[in-house]
């Protein structure tokens, strides 16, 4: 098992690795003169020219490749060419908004997912009321839920905001939940949650059902197979049974969906963050686009690749972990 | 007839009927069924696929599927607790304490994601006893075995641990739903000869659900056959197995392949069914199938009635005064066994008389000339030269491609320097356990599977391939003229042409033309081996290859799909690999046998040799594990 875990992350470096070099290549080749963009239009030729030297743009590409992996170890994505501060320094301040909001949101997508297959496997009677509602606001793109939401919640009911994180003072941690509740600041922390609901739910549902089918019909599959029966011919109570025997037989599937989802969730963010002006990466990442901030986006970039390459190798572990048959 | 709840029994049946629903239709499974359990017996429950044997054995845990919508009558109670209307809690302690389960396949049969341990405990209630448990049913060093995943052990020690199970909790009752069937013979004897020290060692009654009649006959008190969810026969298993009174024991034994069916002889084969379900349910469910069919048979159900006193008066007298040897089975069954629950029972018109003159009429059954085999001078057809193959499991997350990388693969030698030369037109037989090559080999000749180092020569005309599974090996959403008329695409044959000879193939196989505009789920198990058959000979390959082509199928559709195998040889001068675990089957099919274990060959020769003088302990041993019942008296 263990074995299995250190290749398994190992491999996970690597990969990173490989994503690095490739986002490396495409700065590199990329149109539009960062200099410029970081000097402004009217600099002169001269101060471009030095400041292409300073910059090292001038070394040959393997130089500069092995300049941008040393630098990247030691936590420096270079000077955003928009805010003009360490791109590390943007990431601290926008990422933890992000991680917050999509944390929670994939919280909800697996919740909801899970309520969807055990209802749909067991056919719960008068669980299809919750399912079919999923089911059509899945097929709507999350800007038209998030619109909708902000219509019917903010602008219709008044129940909820509809923009921004509250009003609740980020500390450490930069998760506001956890610091406000740290602060004592109770009022914060309600503003906060309330501020945090409908983009998560918006963000979560069309994961949750994706989550949802998966793990349903993979319980199916569990429920008519031959140890199922087995472990009901012990006098299982059903919930012995759906506990025991089915879940962790039928968790993988679901494991992997969770997995690639919240993958696509850290990507998907971009759009909810705007509808919402939620502080995160994605509003960052969306205005480092028009102004070819490379190192910005180079940064946003390889935070979401190494996430989604981190949750994915988790998921294998986890999976590993669940069905002793995979690392056998 | 039997008090409906005898309180001396492990389990009684009373007038169960139950009928199911699959895909919207709903089917009679059981239609009126007494059966009384006694304390201590074991009782062989022997059918065909159909037969509802399995259904049986969910009724009496209560765990009839839902979805399938079970409309049950009559009661089932086991340990006094009504297992048909009974609350739910009822039925789960019934299960827990009176009832033990073994079923078919092991593998799935057991939690893949728990250990071993676990699964006992949660029987037995306790890790000692599940450790006492575990070497009762004689899995040796069962402290390491404790904490193992079922994926670990062998097949063998896997039906160890259900038995492990099936006995926690002291049980008055364990039922063995075709215990056997899935593993190799050399371990079924040893999972019967269990079921039978269980019996004696925990003194709990044993329901064994079987299709093979050998099998019950090995161990069981007493045998019911039970056709189209009724009780046909039922009586002591000596009784049932040498002094059939039913007309379909009398086939079903008939049909059975033994170590000594005449090899030069088309096999015996039920006759197909004819009857629509419909007809089926009016008279006795067997007529359409019954050569002893009178016009009585197709009116009214024939009661379950003893032996000794026959349904009509006519009957007893015929039967007693023409047939000796029938009153001396019957009068010592009465004789010895005074219970009303022990007694010869059977449901048929004819009398006992007609049946057992039955037995004996001749056969008149083709003969099967042997193929002449020509000299060794001509070229081999299939030249096997010191063939290996070796599976690498490759360990980790990557698990596919083979061979190579960084990981280090486990390594699995399938074949160890195998060489063999077949002669055109000969039949030769691959015998062996599951793991033994014997499949590989077929694959490698075939095409299917590359080979690591040796060789493999077919002198032209190429090799077609049957395998187990029909149902797999045909494409679902494919007609079956549709597949039949890929095969002929290389032909380029005008389209009446190809009509022809897919017409041609159907009637060869004893298919109805009809058949080409169906698709492989509307048929039958025996139908679809046909419809693979037909595909492979359509063009007639110079080799066929065939894999367990029978495996799957009852006893009397197998018999006439080995017919059909050996009359195509015949025709179109094939030559035939054969790879069956069955040692049976190997003699009828093999001008010669080859015996296989561990990836080598261990025994070539005539199949009558390797049968009658086995040279090597392997194949001993093989032989002296195949339930045989004898020749009929």
């Amino acid at each position: 098992m263990t074995r299995f875990i250190v290749r398994r992350l190992a491999s996970a470096v690597v990969l990173i690795l490989v994503l690095s070099a490739v986002i490396f290549v495409l700065q590199s080749v990329s149109t539009g003169d960062p200099v410029k963009a970081y000097l402004g239009a009217n600099a002169s030729p001269a101060a471009i020219a030095a400041e292409r030297q300073a910059l090292g743009l001038n070394d040959p590409l393997p130089v500069r490749y092995v300049n941008f992996i040393v630098n990247l170890v030691h936590g420096d994505l270079g000077i955003s060419f928009r805010t003009h501060r360490p791109v590390v320094t943007d990431l601290q301040t926008f990422l933890p908004a992000t991680i917050e909001l999509v944390i929670w949101s994939f919280v909800f997508a697996v919740l909801l997912g899970g309520i969807f297959a055990v209802s749909g496997a067991l056919r719960w009677r008068g669980s299809s009321i919750f399912r079919a509602p999923l089911l059509v606001l899945a097929t709507a793109p999350p800007f038209l839920l998030a619109l909708g939401g902000i219509v019917l919640f903010y602008a219709q009911l008044g129940i909820l905001p509809a923009n921004g994180r509250g009003p609740g003072e980020t500390g450490p941690t930069g998760f506001l939940l956890i610091d406000t509740l740290v602060a004592g600041d109770t009022a914060g922390f309600a503003s906060a949650a309330q501020h945090l609901l409908l983009p998560a739910v918006v963000l979560a549902i069309a994961p949750a059902i994706a989550i949802g089918r998966i793990m349903r019909s993979s319980l199916e599959n569990t429920f008519g197979a031959d140890y199922v029966r087995t472990a009901e011919s012990k006098g299982l109570t059903p919930f012995r049974v759906l506990r025991r025997h089915v879940v962790r037989n039928s968790i993988g599937p679901g494991l992997s969906m969770a997995g690639l989802q919240l993958g696509f969730m850290f990507a998907g963010v971009v759009v909810v963050e705007q509808i919402f002006s939620w502080p995160g990466i994605g509003n960052y990442l969306a205005a480092s686009i028009p102004t070819s901030d490379f190192p910005a986006i180079a940064g946003v970039t390889l935070v979401l690749g190494t996430i989604y390459i981190v949750a994915n190798a988790l998921v294998d572990v986890l999976q590993a972990i669940a069905d002793p048959r995979l690392n056998a | 007839m039997l008090t409906p709840s005898d309180d001396r029994s492990a389990a009684s049946i009373s007038g169960l009927t139950l009928s199911l629903e699959r895909d919207g239709v709903r089917s009679n499974v059981l239609r009126g069924i007494d059966l009384e359990v006694l304390p201590g017996e074991i009782i062989g429950l022997v059918g065909e696929s159909g037969s509802g044997k399995s259904v049986l054995a969910l009724a009496l845990m209560g765990l009839l599927p839902e979805r399938s919508n079970p409309v049950v009558g009559g009661s089932i109670r086991v340990a006094g607790v009504d297992m048909v209307d009974g609350r739910p809690d009822e039925l789960r302690a019934v299960r827990r304490d009176e009832l033990g389960v073994i079923f078919q396949d092991p593998m799935t049969s057991l939690n893949p994601t728990m250990r071993i341990g676990a699964q006992v405990t949660e029987s037995s209630r306790n890790a000692a006893e599940s450790l006492r448990l575990m070497s009762a049913v004689g899995i040796a060093d069962a402290e390491l075995r404790f904490t193992v995943f079922p994926h670990e052990l062998s097949g063998g020690l896997r039906q160890r641990v259900m038995a492990a199970i099936a006995v926690a909790g002291k049980p008055s009752l364990i039922i063995a739903d075709e215990p056997t069937t899935a593993l190799d013979v050399t371990v079924q004897a040893q999972v019967l000869d269990l079921l039978r020290e269980l019996r004696d060692e925990f003194g709990c009654s044993v329901v064994l659900i079987t299709h093979d009649l050998a099998v019950a006959g090995q161990i069981a008190d007493r045998i019911a056959v039970l056709y189209a969810g009724r009780i046909a026969e039922i009586g002591p298993a000596a009784d049932v197995l040498h002094a059939p009174t039913h007309p379909y024991t009398v086939g079903l034994l008939r049909s059975r392949l033994s170590l000594s069916t005449p090899r030069d002889l088309e096999l015996q084969t039920l006759r197909p069914e004819t009857a629509s379900a419909g007809e089926r349910m009016l008279g006795c469910a067997y007529h359409s199938r019954c050569p002893l069919a009178v016009p009585e048979c197709r009116a009214e159900q024939p009661p379950l009635v003893s032996v000794a006193a026959p349904a009509t008066a006519t009957d007893t007298e015929t039967a007693f005064e023409n047939e000796p040897a029938a009153t001396t089975a019957t009068a010592t069954v009465t004789a010895a066994a005074p219970a009303p629950a022990t007694s010869h029972d059977r449901a048929c018109w004819r009398s006992v008389d007609d049946v057992q003159g039955f037995i004996h009429t001749g056969v008149s059954a083709a003969s099967v000339l042997p193929v002449s085999v020509s000299g060794a001078a001509r070229e081999p057809a299939v030249r096997v030269t010191d063939l290996t193959v070796t599976f690498s499991l490759k360990t980790g997350w990557r698990g596919r491609g083979r061979g190579g990388g960084r990981t280090s693969p486990a390594e699995v030698r399938a074949l160890r320097g195998v060489s063999l030369q077949i002669q055109p037109g000969e039949a030769v037989s691959i015998v062996g356990e599951s793991g033994s090559g014997k499949s590989t080999l077929l694959r490698v000749i075939g095409g299917l599977t590359p080979a690591t180092s040796g060789s493999v020569t077919l002198a032209g005309g190429g090799a077609q391939m049957v395998f187990q599974d029909a149902g797999s090996s045909l494409t679902p959403w494919l007609t079956v003229g549709e597949m039949l008329r890929e095969r002929l695409l290389p032909l380029k044959l005008s389209r009446p042409e190809s009509q022809k000879r897919i017409d041609h193939a159907l009637t060869a196989i004893g298919l109805p033309l009809t058949v080409a505009r169906v698709r492989p789920s509307e048929l039958s198990g025996g139908q679809r081996q046909r419809v693979a058959l037909a595909r492979a000979t359509i063009i007639a390959p110079a080799v066929l290859l065939c894999d367990e082509p029978t495996s799957a199928l009852d006893a009397s559709l197998a018999a006439s799909v080995l017919n059909l195998i050996r009359e195509m040889r015949k025709e179109l001068e094939m030559t035939v690999l054969f790879v069956t675990h069955d040692l049976s089957v190997a003699r009828l099919m093999g001008d010669r046998i080859v015996v296989m274990t561990h990836g080598e060959i261990v025994e070539v020769g005539p199949s009558a040799d390797v049968i009658e003088r086995p040279s090597h302990p392997y194949t001993q041993a093989l032989l002296a594990s195949v339930p045989e019942i004898g020749v009929l008296s």
